[in-house]
């Protein structure tokens, strides 16, 4: 469609985009208020009622992450509005495309009720990250592009095994149905087709040992996309990843292995973001040590714990797009994108260097910021399930992060300018996106309550797995 | 002679799938070309389409299309395949396409970019 208003008005190429995100986040708004009060909405497709036919389930937990997407959707659009506007139309009708697929396929994942719809999804978000991946021709971004196409398509082949043999043994591919007969299903086959989901949305998911495409792709994306990434796609993923685990599956040591997972991605990607050069590279690991947090959340398997993963998701969407923002601006004229680069920044670029100031304080749950309450809620739910040993990691792993992003906030502060790197300018969207963004922050950081009731709705809604099952089950055709 | 040899023949077809898998992983992680890696990717899929369609098959079954000649096999007790998997593997196999048009679009880039497609002299990023 955004191609064929193009070819009437080219500005409508960018503003087109914007509408529909802004019309779908005030709905997503209205939604979720009328599902707190009326139970979930089940969408059926093309006339045919489940288990039979493709719905879409909108309950408080997969709308708080719709709404969440769309909001980031929409600061992402509105911060890359001007972007490639000196160039001429072609590249900028490309872009808007794949970032609306991006959305698109995002939204998909977390509303859909049948896996093998999940799994389309699940595609058109890799193939139009792939191509965003490579939208600079330049740089190496071809082939940072190859290796996250090359871990996607495997994690598809696996993903596919997957749905075969829950399909082949129970004859369904709707979500509630398989997770009404799961009893049902041999426990062999259910440890088998539990392994491969977990491979292949763990690779979308940036979970350790099959992340290597995060890190390349973040750094070689324009930074407009690192931020949809890490504040759309991957919370996709997790999401996938967290009603397999915990509505169809039904398996006991599932929550372990999702603590497991974690923590090695934790420690593993803390420590790699230590020894990091490179600015977009740094943030990347981060991105993933972030995860690995919000794995080890929902492993406690209480409401507390999902209620603290929730928040966690909820801040690393917020925090991460800043800092990925600010910190491209920070680095903008540099050619190797050094964090040396940002030397003495702080007199050049006052604004920028606060808000990303704002945002590492934040990320590192420092107490007046949003990042301090989902830390705090972590740990409670952590003490909550007597797990000593586990905050103790935590703890040791925060002072890490605190390390390498106050390395980065003392060199933009207190280190003299070496190079003769001009800082550059925001553009007036990136100033509005930037402030809401820091504004979000400071907004949950002093006053927590205005979050909190719609991630109860959603933790609880998780839980509840029996109306799940009853509200998709008994759904008719409207 | 008849079915208690051939039986077997029908688990063949599940063998041979699993086999394809493999070898287009072995293909996909092993060689050096950027060509071939993609092509061992298709391999891959191609091998999970098929033991897809193969787990729907029945034997014997008619085609599972809603028409007169169809009903009234189905009247006759003539099974019909699952068309389920059929539609999937469908769409699957567009997927596929899709995903190796863009790879080898990325590996056009590459060479471009570098004039070569061994994967060991392109490593300008490192994990």
């Amino acid at each position: 469609m955004i191609p064929l208003f193009g070819m009437v008005w080219k500005e409508s190429v960018r503003i087109v985009p914007g509408l529909v995100l802004a019309y779908l986040l005030i709905l997503a708004i209205n939604l979720l208020n009328y599902v707190t009060v009326n139970g979930p909405i089940v969408e059926v497709i093309a006339g045919w009622a489940p288990p039979f036919g493709i719905n879409l389930v909108f309950n408080a937990f997969s709308g708080f992450l719709t709404t969440l997407m769309v909001f980031m959707g929409l600061l992402v659009w509105l911060y890359s509005y001007r972007f490639k506007s000196n160039v001429e139309y072609e590249p900028a009708r490309k872009y808007f495309l794949l970032l609306m697929m991006l959305v698109t396929g995002s939204l998909g994942i977390v509303l859909t009720g049948d896996i093998f719809n999940m799994f389309v999804f699940i595609e058109i978000v890799g193939i139009s990250g792939y191509a965003l991946t490579a939208f600079y021709t330049g740089r190496d971004s071809a082939e940072a592009s190859f290796k996250y196409l090359m871990m996607g398509s495997i994690a598809s082949v696996l993903l596919l095994l997957a749905i075969m043999i829950i399909y082949s043994q129970l004859g369904t591919l709707n979500m509630a149905d398989i997770a009404s007969k799961i009893h049902l299903m041999d426990p062999k086959y259910k440890v088998a087709s539990f392994i491969l989901f977990v491979v292949a949305l763990g690779i979308e998911a940036e979970v350790f040992p099959l992340n290597g495409w995060a890190p390349d792709a973040y750094s070689e994306a324009p930074g407009p996309v690192g931020a949809a990434f890490s504040g759309i796609v991957v919370k996709a993923a997790v999401y996938a990843l967290i009603r397999y685990t915990y509505t169809i599956f039904d398996l006991s040591g599932a929550f372990d292995l999702l603590i497991m997972i974690g923590l090695i991605t934790l420690v593993i990607a803390e420590v790699a973001a230590i020894r990091q050069e490179k600015l977009k590279r740094m943030l990347a690991y981060s991105s993933i040590g972030q995860m690995g947090l919000v794995f080890v959340a929902f492993g406690i398997n209480t409401s507390a714990g999902v209620f603290a993963a929730l928040f966690i998701m909820l801040n690393h969407a917020i925090i991460k797009p800043l800092l990925f923002f600010s910190g491209s601006y920070l680095v903008y004229h540099s050619k190797k994108k050094f964090i040396a680069d940002v030397d003495g920044m702080g007199k050049l670029a006052p604004f920028t260097s606060i808000l990303f100031t704002l945002g590492a304080f934040s990320i590192v749950g420092l107490p007046p910021f949003a990042g301090f309450w989902s830390k705090l809620s972590f740990l409670v739910a952590a003490a909550n399930s007597n797990m000593i040993l586990i905050i103790a990691l935590i703890l040791v792993v925060s002072v890490v992060e605190i390390v390498y992003y106050m390395r980065v906030v003392n060199r933009i502060f207190f280190f003299k300018r070496s190079s003769s790197l001009l800082a550059r300018r925001p553009t007036p969207n990136a100033y509005i996106v930037m402030t809401v963004l820091g504004l979000a922050i400071l907004l949950i950081g002093f006053y927590p309550d205005s979050v909190s009731g719609y991630l109860h709705n959603a933790a609880n809604s998780l839980f509840d797995k029996s109306q799940y099952i009853h509200s998709v089950l008994t759904a008719t055709i409207q | 002679m008849d079915s208690t040899y051939f039986q077997y023949l029908d688990y063949a077809i599940y063998g041979s799938s699993v086999l394809i898998i493999l070898i287009g992983l072995y293909g996909a992680l092993v060689k050096k070309s950027l060509l071939k890696v993609v092509i061992g990717l298709s391999i891959m899929e191609a091998g999970v389409n098929l033991l897809f369609v193969a787990l729907g098959y029945l034997k014997g079954g008619t085609a599972p299309i809603f028409s007169p000649k169809g009903i009234e096999m189905a009247d006759q007790g003539t099974k019909m395949v699952d068309p389920v998997p059929q539609a999937l593997v469908l769409t699957a196999i567009v997927i596929g396409f899709g995903v190796t048009a863009v790879a080898l679009s990325l590996v056009i880039r590459l060479w471009r970019h570098h004039h070569t497609l061994s994967i060991d002299q392109i490593k300008n990023l490192k994990w």
